[in-house]
Formats: structure tokens, C-alpha cells, sequence
């Protein structure tokens, strides 16, 4: 089970981020050749974020590369470069239909072939970024085998439906959010919910982090390094919820030994989901300690 | 790959470097390298931009690069797409990128 | 994602209220509000205008940030910036005037010093070897003998004026190396006018003919040159030019001596000559000083012979009274052009060199 709370922005034409991005620690980088690249830029950039997956700099760290859309004159090359530099995934920005994934789907498979890599390597993220996308997202989420993980972005969502960006919840956000989140649990992969702007905003933020836990959101993208740490510790479990998690992980190793098909706990009976939760508990704790 | 008019690549912020083509009129090719660390990697900078030049097959073209502290990536990166730039060649063979 | 810092173009005579925003940013660095410069890289954070950098096609100058952010990367980034514009508008070869103590900071924009008038001004590239291959270059075509000598000129068209001065210099030296300056600024194309300073200069056998070059009399080295109408006479600033000249251009040829004309009437040039005496000899520089020769102009009854009488003739449709002021073959290529409306260039008073 991949733990992918923290989803880093990083953009690809940056040489000093790229550089140095890694000793964050983030579950997840985003190497960005869409929006925060220049058009006059998006060359330089793409070599860029080609050679640094070349390096083993972000061994152990999950690599996406967010490429441009197919329909633009960069986003076909950005893929070439993504996939046979290796990246672990590939995020399509605007995906607004199934057939989008589906497209992107044969072009992976193609160029895995075409340069020799294991065909299916490379995942693929769906960003969602409209009206059209929120409505599609079951279909979009289960389009592809490739399909690690469907993500809202928020800006251009709220531009798309004609809403106005908020503060605290967002209600604006609301029902794409459940959608999201519907989608992605219904085709057993991950949710992220958008970016915090206000990187100064701790407390904003940590109550953001706080909403999108408490609705199942697996991760977040963020957009800087001090945000990872915030967020990992707003996801690390309780003592009181680890020590809980153990016991459940500690009746289902009993029950198994035992050879009985029910498990036991407090005078309760445990069933396979709890013990799935028990065991992302446990993850967390392992990743990044106890909640401070 | 033959460079065929002036071209430029990266930034002159940290970590980065910013590389300057412009065809060569004698047929030379001629590389000069400025950076505030010369001394401790001098050597390095200027085999990996040989390394890079050497794969994308250009003999002749004036080179300058002001380095601002780029690791290796970075040079192969910003060298590659100035010379791509000033040979004004869009597609991508991804054998002499490697 | 928004970012923080925003950088945009402002062309100065199309935004009165964000031009103000930048005289007050420049006064407030001690710098003065050049009317010359149209383009500026201005960045913003949110509201604010918190940096600025003026651009004058090759030329980069009024740079100023604000305190808060000097030394971040806000500086870099302006930089960045600032190269992108000036590319994109086809100029890669780019120079840059500041304070002499400032050379240091734009060592880190990637500017390399060239010359500098002590506590007053510093021009630099933006190349660590560019003045260096174009001194090799001129190295080349060095010519041997103790008495060397050099002739600016721009020729606007080539008068017997021009050839006089040629004439008197290439007697008295071993060898002559002439410019035409190089820019295209003139009613003359830079084509035209050194096809016509060549065939014009063909009699005499000790002498070279250079193309011109940004690194003498050009927009960059001496701007005010190339104004419309006369500029003040302190506004004139030549030592940069001929400091160039002497600490460059001169020993890269040996050249020890350089040749002007007299200037009677316009004050700009006749400035420009009290100049070259000073920078080229008698101000303190690392490089041997040059002796100036004055030579007086030949005259046509009683009148110098000048390159903008001739031009002022050519509008008159007079061509008759052009020829005894210019060598056959620039008459020929007058005959060849004049018949039509000339189309209006930017002309520039003084320039008789």
C-alpha cells in the first residue's frame, strides 16, 4: 500500500528546486511542465525534469510528472520524456472524460513499447478540473488499469463553474470533493484535493488538512516544502489510535493461528475493512510517527 | 546537429546555468566556461557540456556558459536544449538525449 | 498556481501612471529617469512595484530594486527577465551601464566590465569574451611601423572632406586604419557609406578600412551621439567611447595616433574633439595615452566641406553644386539614387565624422 499523503509541486523549469527538492521527504513529487512552465519554457523545462529522473536524486520517492494535455504541441513529447525517463506516473491535467485516459492509455502503452520499457509501468493520475470532469469522474477513475489516482484542482474548477474561490471549507468545492472522493473509493485507487495557496497560512491549512482527513482524501498536493511536514503529522494516527490498530492487527494474527474465521475484539466482531484501516494506521505511524 | 543561429537556454539563478549558442564562423568549435566554483569543478563542468556536445554530434558553434552552481542533470539538460534551440530542430531523438 | 512576484513589460510612453511608479523607484535607488529608455522589465508583488530594469534595444539601463529585495532572488529572476525580453526582441549581444561600484552585482546577471570613468559610469556586456575575440580579431590585421594611426569616421556620405583627412593621416603614419561606424542611423545606409569610404579611400596604399562595430561610436559605447537634434553639450558623455578606444580597440592595433577634423560650427562635435584630447591622452588610464591630431578641414570657397551640407543639398535636389564636394565615385552613386524621395531616417546633426 503506497502511502501518498504528500503530493510536492515542483516546477520543471526551476534548476534550485529541482536540485534539492528530495531532502523534504515528500511521498510524492510532481515534476509540473503544464501551468507553471512558460510556453517559452516548455522545452527547457521538459529536458530538465528528463534528466533529473535520469539521476537517482528522488530514489524512494514516488515521481508523477504533470505533462501538458495531448491536444497542445507539448504534451506528446512530454510524455516520451516522462516515460522513458522512468517516471512512476503520469498526470493528465484537465481530464474531463473517460476517453481522455483512454487516449492517454494507448500513447503510454505505445511509447513503453516503442523504447523497451515493461508495458504498464508507468501509472497515470487524472486531474479534474471542470464541471465535466467532476461529472465524470466514476468513468474516468476506472478507465484505465494505469489508473493510480484522481486528484481535484481547485483554480481552474471554480473558474470552470463559475463559483468564486472561498475561505475555511470552501463550499465551493464541496460536492466536487465527495465526487472525487466517490469516484476514487468506487475504483479502489487514491484521492488529493487541491492546493493551499497561503503558504504562510499554518493554521488555515492544518484545518483544511484536517476536513479533507476526516473525508478520506488519501493526500494533497502542495506546492511547498514546509506544507509536507504539516501534513504528515496532521495524518499520523493517535496513540490512542495506534494502540488501538495494534490490537485490532494483533486479534486478526490470533484469529488466523487459531484457524477461526471470526475475529474478536473487546466483545466485538472485526471485519476485514477494520482490519484494512487498522493496517493504513499503523503505515502512517510507521512513516511519520505519532500525531504532535 | 549543426547550430544555425543564436540561441539561449536556463537562468542565472542558483543551481542553474545559462548557455549561450551562436554558430561558428570558422568551422571551430569553442566552448568557454565561467563559474564562481572554476577551480573545484571546472573539470567536471566542461566534460559533461564535451559529453553532451559529443552525443547531439556538434563540431563547430561557439559555446559560452555561465554556471551558477548546476549539477551535472542540469548542464546536460540546458547545454542540450540551447543547441536544440539553435539548430532550430524540434524533434527530439531521444537516443542522443540520453 | 499564482505566484508571488510578478514580472511584466511596461513601454513607457504607452503608460504614463506605471512610468511615474518607476521614476519613483529609480529616485529612489539615486538614479535619474532616462526619457531615452521605452522598455522596462518592472516587477511586482502584488500592488507594488518593487523592481525595474530599462531597456534601449542593446542597452540595459535604470536598474533598480527595492531595498527589501535586493540580494534575493528577486534580483536573479529580474535578470532573467529582463534577457528574455531583450532575446526575444533579437538582441542576444547586450550592454549595460551602471555605477562603477555596482559592476559587481551584475557580474551576477552574467555583465563583464569593459571600460570605467571612476566614480562617475561603467559599461559592460554581457560576455566573458566577446571585446576580447573582437581585439583578437583586429590583432589579426596588425600592421608593423613606430607611427600608426586611426580615422572614426562615419561618412555620411563621403566627402572630399573625408578623403582629405584620410590623405593627411596615411602621409604622415605608417599605416591608417579607418572605421565607419556601424549603425544604421544615418540617411546612408552602413552598406552604402562603407562602399563608398572604400572606393573613395582605394588611392591610398597604407591603409585598412575596418567595418565598424558596436565597440566604436555605436548606441551602446556613445548613445548620445546618435540623438535627434543637439543635445546639450553636458549631456554628451564621449569618455566612455574613447576609453574603450584607447584601453581596447588602440593596442590591439598599436595604433598611437588619431585623426579628426576640425569642427567650426556644430558644438556637439567640436565637444567631442576636446574629449578625445582629454580621455585619449591626458586622463589617467592602465593604457598609453594617444596623440590627437587635429587637422583643419578643407574648404570650399571659403566653407568646410561637409558630409551635412552635402545631405542638405541631396534633400534640395542640388545635385550640381554637390560635385565639387565629393569624390566621383560618390557623386556616381548619388546620380544612381537620387531620384526619388529619399525615405527619412533618423538623421543626426553633427555627425560630420
Amino acid at each position: 500500500m503506497k502511502l501518498r499523503r504528500s503530493m510536492l509541486f515542483l516546477p520543471g523549469s526551476k534548476a534550485a528546486m529541482l536540485s534539492t527538492a528530495f531532502v523534504y521527504k515528500p511521498d510524492c513529487v510532481m515534476f509540473d511542465l503544464e501551468d507553471a512552465v512558460s510556453l517559452r519554457e516548455k522545452d527547457s523545462a521538459r529536458l530538465m525534469v528528463f534528466h533529473i529522473l535520469r539521476t537517482d536524486a528522488y530514489k524512494g520517492i514516488e515521481t508523477v510528472v504533470r505533462i501538458n494535455p495531448l491536444n497542445t504541441p507539448y504534451g506528446l513529447k512530454d510524455l516520451e520524456a516522462a516515460i522513458r525517463a522512468g517516471a512512476d506516473a503520469v498526470r493528465l491535467p484537465k481530464t474531463d472524460c473517460a476517453n481522455d485516459i483512454h487516449e492517454l492509455d494507448a500513447e503510454v502503452a505505445r511509447i513503453e513499447m516503442e523504447c523497451g520499457c515493461p508495458i504498464g509501468r508507468t501509472k497515470l493520475l487524472a486531474a479534474i478540473e471542470s464541471a465535466s470532469g467532476v461529472i465524470n469522474a466514476v468513468s474516468i477513475a476506472t478507465a484505465s488499469k494505469r489508473m493510480i489516482g484522481i486528484a481535484l484542482a481547485g483554480f481552474d474548477y471554480v473558474i470552470d463553474m463559475q463559483s468564486q474561490r472561498g475561505d475555511g471549507a470552501k463550499p465551493e468545492l464541496f460536492y466536487a470533493r465527495c465526487a472525487v472522493l466517490h469516484a476514487a473509493r468506487a475504483a479502489g485507487i487514491d484521492a488529493f484535493d487541491v492546493v493551499y495557496s497561503d503558504i504562510n497560512d499554518d493554521a488555515g491549512f492544518l484545518k483544511e488538512v484536517e476536513l479533507i482527513r476526516h473525508l478520506g482524501f488519501n493526500g494533497k498536493s502542495l506546492i511547498h516544502p514546509r506544507q509536507i511536514e504539516l501534513l504528515h503529522n496532521a495524518y499520523a494516527p493517535t496513540e490512542k489510535e495506534v494502540s488501538y490498530s495494534r490490537r485490532v492487527i494483533e486479534a486478526a494474527a490470533k484469529a488466523e493461528k487459531e484457524g477461526v474465521g471470526v475475529i474478536a475484539l473487546d466483545g466485538k466482531m472485526i471485519d476485514a475493512p477494520i482490519v484494512s484501516q487498522a493496517q493504513r494506521v499503523l503505515q502512517r505511524a510507521e512513516a511519520s510517527g505519532i500525531r504532535r | 546537429m549543426r547550430i544555425i543561429t543564436e540561441a539561449v537556454a536556463g537562468s542565472l539563478e542558483s543551481s542553474d546555468l545559462l548557455v549561450k549558442v551562436s554558430p561558428s564562423r570558422d568551422k571551430t568549435l569553442e566552448i568557454y566556461v565561467t563559474s564562481d566554483v572554476i577551480e573545484q569543478f571546472g573539470t567536471q563542468i566542461r566534460h559533461v557540456v564535451d559529453d553532451t556536445l559529443k552525443r547531439l554530434a556538434v563540431t563547430d558553434g561557439l559555446i559560452v556558459i555561465e554556471d551558477k552552481g548546476a549539477l551535472d542533470y542540469a548542464i546536460r539538460a540546458r547545454v542540450q536544449t540551447a543547441v536544440l534551440r539553435g539548430a532550430a530542430c524540434k524533434e527530439l531523438n531521444w537516443e542522443q538525449l540520453s | 498556481m499564482p505566484a508571488e512576484l510578478r514580472f511584466h513589460t511596461v513601454h513607457a510612453s504607452e503608460s504614463p501612471q506605471e512610468s511615474k511608479q518607476i521614476e519613483q523607484l529609480l529616485t529612489e535607488s539615486d538614479l535619474g529617469w532616462d526619457s531615452r529608455v521605452e522598455t522596462f522589465v518592472v516587477c511586482r508583488k502584488g500592488a507594488a512595484l518593487v523592481a525595474c530594469a530599462g531597456i534601449d534595444r542593446n542597452v540595459v539601463k535604470c536598474v533598480a530594486i527595492s531595498p527589501a529585495f535586493r540580494g534575493t532572488s528577486l534580483s536573479l529572476q529580474l535578470g532573467g527577465e529582463l534577457l528574455k525580453v531583450a532575446m526575444e526582441r533579437g538582441h542576444f549581444h547586450l550592454f549595460l551601464y551602471t555605477k562603477p561600484d555596482n559592476t559587481v552585482f551584475f557580474r551576477g546577471w552574467g555583465f563583464y566590465p569593459l571600460v570605467e570613468v571612476r566614480d562617475k559610469v561603467a559599461l559592460m556586456e554581457n560576455s566573458p569574451i566577446a571585446i576580447r575575440r573582437y581585439c583578437s580579431d583586429l590583432r589579426a590585421l596588425r600592421k608593423h611601423g613606430g607611427k600608426i594611426g586611426c580615422i572614426v569616421m562615419n561618412a555620411n556620405p563621403f566627402t572630399l572632406g573625408h578623403r582629405y583627412l584620410a590623405d593627411v593621416a596615411a602621409e604622415s603614419c605608417d599605416w591608417l586604419h579607418v572605421f565607419i561606424v556601424r549603425e544604421e542611423a544615418s540617411m546612408f545606409s552602413y552598406a552604402e557609406r562603407y562602399e563608398l569610404a572604400s572606393q573613395g579611400l582605394s588611392h591610398i596604399k597604407n591603409i585598412t578600412v575596418h567595418h565598424g562595430s558596436e565597440y566604436i561610436v555605436s548606441r551602446a559605447t556613445f548613445p548620445s551621439y546618435f540623438l535627434k537634434g543637439k543635445c546639450t553639450v553636458d549631456q554628451c558623455f564621449t569618455a566612455i567611447d574613447l576609453l574603450l578606444f584607447r584601453e581596447h580597440i588602440a593596442p590591439a592595433l598599436e595604433i598611437t595616433y588619431r585623426y579628426v577634423g576640425t569642427e567650426p560650427a556644430c558644438p556637439v562635435t567640436s565637444r567631442y574633439n576636446k574629449d578625445m584630447k582629454h580621455w585619449l591622452e591626458t586622463a589617467d588610464s592602465r593604457s598609453p595615452s594617444i596623440e590627437v591630431v587635429v587637422v583643419p578641414r578643407i574648404t570650399l570657397r571659403g566653407s568646410p566641406i561637409s558630409a551635412s551640407e552635402v545631405r542638405r543639398l541631396l534633400q534640395n535636389k542640388s545635385l550640381q553644386e554637390i560635385k565639387e564636394m565629393v569624390p566621383e565615385t560618390t557623386m556616381c552613386q548619388l546620380i544612381n539614387c537620387f531620384g526619388d524621395q529619399r525615405r527619412e531616417t533618423e538623421m543626426t546633426d553633427g555627425d560630420d565624422h
